[in-house]
């Protein structure tokens, strides 16, 4: 079916969420496109069940305010499971597909979010081993506890929820290992004590692990993972780590979960696709370019592309919700309390920035790797296999590597891997961008291609 | 409550679970087998992001186990390679 | 900056690698720039194709029947690694008047040395267990081979480096040097190199090149999409494709055409190509040619319906207004050689091309007349 839209907003995240009612506020019919069968997002994920979400969630009352004033809005039509699979600027107009369905817009709104950063290490392909984000999927939006004794592992402020979560619904959590330094945050304690609630939150979640007795670990990272005998994950090797991340020396710990996150990586499949402008941001993700009122550059300037959240940039939820504040009020043209929306922006992104300094990746987690480490868990290219590229053929870029090894050439389309490959060829810019080019941004079955009628 | 099968076995699984944790509920830890060196894979991203999880659904091969709601009297089985 | 190269060849993609190995291998130094890198253009935008079964008989017939033997040749010679293989292709025909047709090519085909096997029906199911049963006719041709093009190049050109040669990527050419009618040298982004011999073989970018020197070439672009599946068992054998698509490569029609080229790679993935048409260098991906490939591939193989896709790619075929290649000494300029215009062939054609231009700079008898393929076919007024 085909459906025509005054605005369409992709993603049920907090900046989609907010993009669409602010835009539907200032007058704007407005269509909101959501992969997931409720909304929320990754963020603000859910069960539908009411009583277990607040218990899971710290500001989910803010959440559901949305969400109901969302899903009550007249304007507003909500379309859920609606996975994107190809993406176009065509005679003035932007068409969004679907299996069944084809979207079209002359004003489109992304907020498509972020995935956990993974960092390969040797065995970081054994079941067991997984995102800290699909350990809280699991918990928030399926109600289930990834493991018996789960390590909770990575960087940055969101290991807490993760590890808090767990452990308030009863799971074990046998460590939390952050590989920054316990006072990391310090030099830029006066940027955080400017956001009251976010340090607040973090001492709650504080509380709740030192009450279950959760050992929290300071400069210290997973360097290996090991299988027992079914080839699940039996135990991991963690280090104590320098400044640069290389190894000091190392121990081992029994466990059957190890939840791993590295801060996020930004989806840009579908603003790729568009041919929007792309830039890598001081993190070396890359991110979607946008002007002052969340406006991207778009290919045909017929029409107008918003970007707003995690895709301009890793910010959080108070930065996502500012951002789709005001891409729902420039995709509308309003301008009501625009200054007041960008004041409250340029606060969550000066925190943003102090949190990735404080949470930076350097560069050693590159010596964890063995030749036989898997980098491109797809294709199941390992380390050695992507130096030789350059070592044998002469050829040291990214596209080489992927067309060579078939490193980001699978299933995932070097959604995990891409990130890492440039970092290890330490690629330029323009190659990082490359990298993440998916013009089919999601499966579709040749059949479903050849249907009749939609074009 | 909901009734599957995964490789024959019979389980079951609340509403609107995702097939991936349907599995992890009853300690099913491995979706598929990879193609080139057949070594166990499980979840990994939780959100459809990494393509993983793959299982094969209803006789259909490279189904995301993590973002795939599990249904009454779904035929859930391992995905050996491709 | 100074090189004692005794040739330079300016584009490292298949045409490139190749010219630069037959030249090493006759003991000549070899440079090799790229404006980018190994493989960078319209050689990894294909499927590696080395086919017989898509060429009437002819200069370019001729070309590919040696060509497709030099492709074992170079194997041997350098130790493989790029995935070559003789899967066989198989042509088929649906319709009656296609029948009649593919019967007619493959008997003129036998009798200009191409292995074609007419297959009865029995014969085509137990070679294509999943094609559909709509198609009653076939023929299979043997020599029809597949390699992964750009491993092909890569391995070519790391055999040639360890023989002496030297490539240099992002050398992007601004000028190329001429003296007394002859070339002399280039001069590129990253400095200038002099050799009394300079090959073109940038493919779809030849002409420009040629007009750098002050010379001319009519290349164009014929753009082409290339749909890939998810990697999947083994389903389909060989290189599977409808009679009609030997008429599109052949066509000089600007408009689309599209019949499909069916075939499973060693990785396990399917591709389905070929679309063809003339729009310039045009960008992005048109999703109403990706349609008309599906529905071209499932009506060959119906249990394609359920394979997913998961990529799609688009490259640009480099023709000339005959569909001949180009290869030989420009008309203007001494020791300035092009090899370009290979079309959706140039996999296929390009050793035996190679030879061609090795066996010309030396002024050595060669194994064909290369006058067919000639630059001053242009200038000469033959083709317009």
């Amino acid at each position: 079916m085909e459906h025509k839209h005054q605005v369409i907003v992709v993603g049920g995240g907090p900046a989609g969420l907010n993009a669409a009612k602010y835009a539907a506020n200032a007058g704007c019919e407005v269509a909101l496109l959501d992969s997931a069968t409720r909304l929320g997002g990754q963020y603000w994920r859910n069960t539908g069940n009411e009583i277990e979400d607040q218990a899971t969630h710290h500001d989910f009352d803010q959440g559901s305010l949305l969400m109901d004033a969302v899903t009550a809005n007249p304007r507003i039509t909500h379309y859920p499971n609606t996975t994107i699979w190809s993406a176009a600027i065509l005679d003035d107009e932007i068409t969004l597909r679907t299996q069944d369905d084809v979207f079209s817009t002359t004003r489109l709104i992304l907020a498509t979010g972020a995935y956990d950063r993974s960092l390969p290490f040797p065995g970081w392909d054994i079941p067991g081993v997984m995102t800290a984000g699909a350990a809280q999927s699991l918990l928030k939006g399926e109600g289930v506890i990834a493991g018996k004794r789960i390590v909770v592992a990575g960087s940055g402020p969101f290991l807490l929820p993760v590890a808090s979560g767990i452990t308030s619904h009863g799971g074990k959590v046998v460590g939390v290992i952050e590989a920054a330094g316990r006072f990391a945050w310090l030099p830029e304690i006066l940027t955080l004590l400017q956001n009251p609630t976010k340090i607040s939150e973090g001492l709650g979640y504080l509380l709740t692990l030192r009450k279950a007795k959760v050992a929290m670990r300071f400069k210290q990272a997973v360097v290996a993972a090991h299988a027992g005998a079914d080839g699940l994950l039996d135990s991991i090797t963690v280090a104590n780590i320098d400044a640069e991340f290389r190894i000091k020396s190392t121990y081992s710990l029994q466990c059957d979960v190890a939840a791993i996150g590295w801060g996020f990586t930004p989806d840009t499949s579908l603003a790729g696709a568009l041919g929007l402008k792309e830039e890598v941001a001081a993190d070396g993700s890359v991110v979607v370019v946008v002007d002052d009122n969340q406006c991207a550059t778009s290919p045909q300037p017929e029409v107008q592309v918003f970007a707003a959240g995690e895709i301009t940039g890793i910010g959080g939820s108070g930065l996502s919700l500012a951002e789709g504040a005001i891409a729902g009020l420039s995709a509308a043209a309003s301008r009501t309390n625009l200054r007041q929306l960008k004041k409250l922006r340029r606060r969550a992104h000066r925190f943003a920035l102090t949190l990735q300094r404080v949470y930076s990746i350097p560069a050693g987690w590159q010596s964890w790797l063995t030749p036989e480490t898997i980098i491109c868990r797809c294709e199941e290219v390992n380390y050695e296999a992507i130096q030789d590229v350059s070592e044998k053929f002469g050829a040291d870029d990214a596209r080489s590597a992927k067309l060579m090894t078939r490193c980001g050439m699978g299933m995932c389309q070097g959604r995990i891997c891409s990130r890492n490959v440039a970092d290890l060829l330490n690629s330029p810019d323009s190659d990082r961008i490359k990298g993440v080019y998916r013009p089919i941004i999601a499966p579709i079955t040749l059949g479903e291609l050849a249907q009749d009628g939609l074009l | 409550m909901i009734t599957f099968t995964f490789n024959g076995l019979e389980l079951t699984a609340r509403t609107g679970q995702s097939v991936a944790a349907a599995l992890l509920s009853h300690n099913e830890r491995i979706t598929r087998l990879t193609r080139i060196s057949g070594k166990p894979r499980g979840i990994f991203c939780g959100i459809g992001v990494c393509f993983d999880c793959l299982i094969i659904i209803d006789g259909k091969p490279n189904q995301r186990s993590c973002i795939t709601e599990v249904k009454e009297g779904m035929v859930v089985v391992t995905q050996d390679g491709a | 900056m100074n090189t004692n190269a005794d040739a330079i060849v300016i584009g490292a993609g298949i045409i490139g690698a190749t010219t630069a190995l037959a030249l090493t291998n006759a003991g000549m130094k070899v440079l090799v720039i790229d404006r980018g890198n190994i493989a960078s253009g319209t050689t990894s935008a294909g499927e590696g194709n080395i086919l017989v079964s898509d060429k009437a008989p002819g200069p370019e017939l001729d070309l590919a029947l040696r060509s497709r033997d030099a492709w074992f040749e170079i194997q041997e010679d350098i130790g493989g690694g790029f995935e070559l293989e003789a899967k066989g292709g198989l042509v088929v025909a649906r319709s009656e008047s296609g029948v009649v047709g593919l019967r007619a090519l493959t008997s003129v085909q036998r009798q200009a040395g191409i292995d074609a096997q007419d297959v009865s029906e029995a014969d085509l199911r137990a070679l294509e267990p999943h094609l559909s049963h709509s198609i009653t006719d076939g023929a299979l041709y043997p020599q029809d081979s597949q390699c992964q093009p750009m491993l092909a190049a890569a391995e070519i050109l790391r055999a040639v480096r360890m023989r002496g040669g030297e490539f240099i990527a992002g050398a992007n050419v601004t000028a190329i040097n001429t003296s007394n009618g002859a070339v002399t040298g280039v001069v590129t982004s990253e400095g200038t190199f002099n050799a009394p011999i300079i090959v073109n073989a940038t493919g779809t970018w030849a002409g420009q090149i040629a007009e750098l020197a002050g010379s001319s070439l009519p290349i164009a672009p014929r753009r082409g999409f290339i749909l890939v599946s998810v990697p999947t068992r083994k389903i389909i054998f060989h290189k599977v494709y409808d009679a009609e698509y030997v008429a599109n490569v052949s066509s000089g029609e600007a408009d689309l055409q599209s019949s499909a080229v069916v075939e499973g790679t060693q990785s396990g993935t399917i591709l389905i190509g070929a679309s063809r048409e003339r729009v310039g260098f045009k960008d992005g991906i048109d999703f109403e040619i990706l349609r008309v490939l599906a529905r071209q591939a499932i009506a060959l193989f119906p249990i394609l319906a359920d394979i997913q896709l998961l990529r799609a790619y688009r490259g640009f075929r480099p023709y000339a207004p005959d569909h001949l290649p180009v290869i030989g000494e420009d008309p203007l300029f001494k020791g300035f050689w092009h090899n370009a215009g290979h079309e959706g062939a140039g996999i296929g054609l390009a050793p035996a091309s190679a030879q061609l231009i090795v066996d010309g700079i030396l002024g050595r008898t060669s194994f064909m007349d290369a006058t067919p393929f000639s630059p001053t076919r242009f200038t000469r007024g033959e083709v317009s």
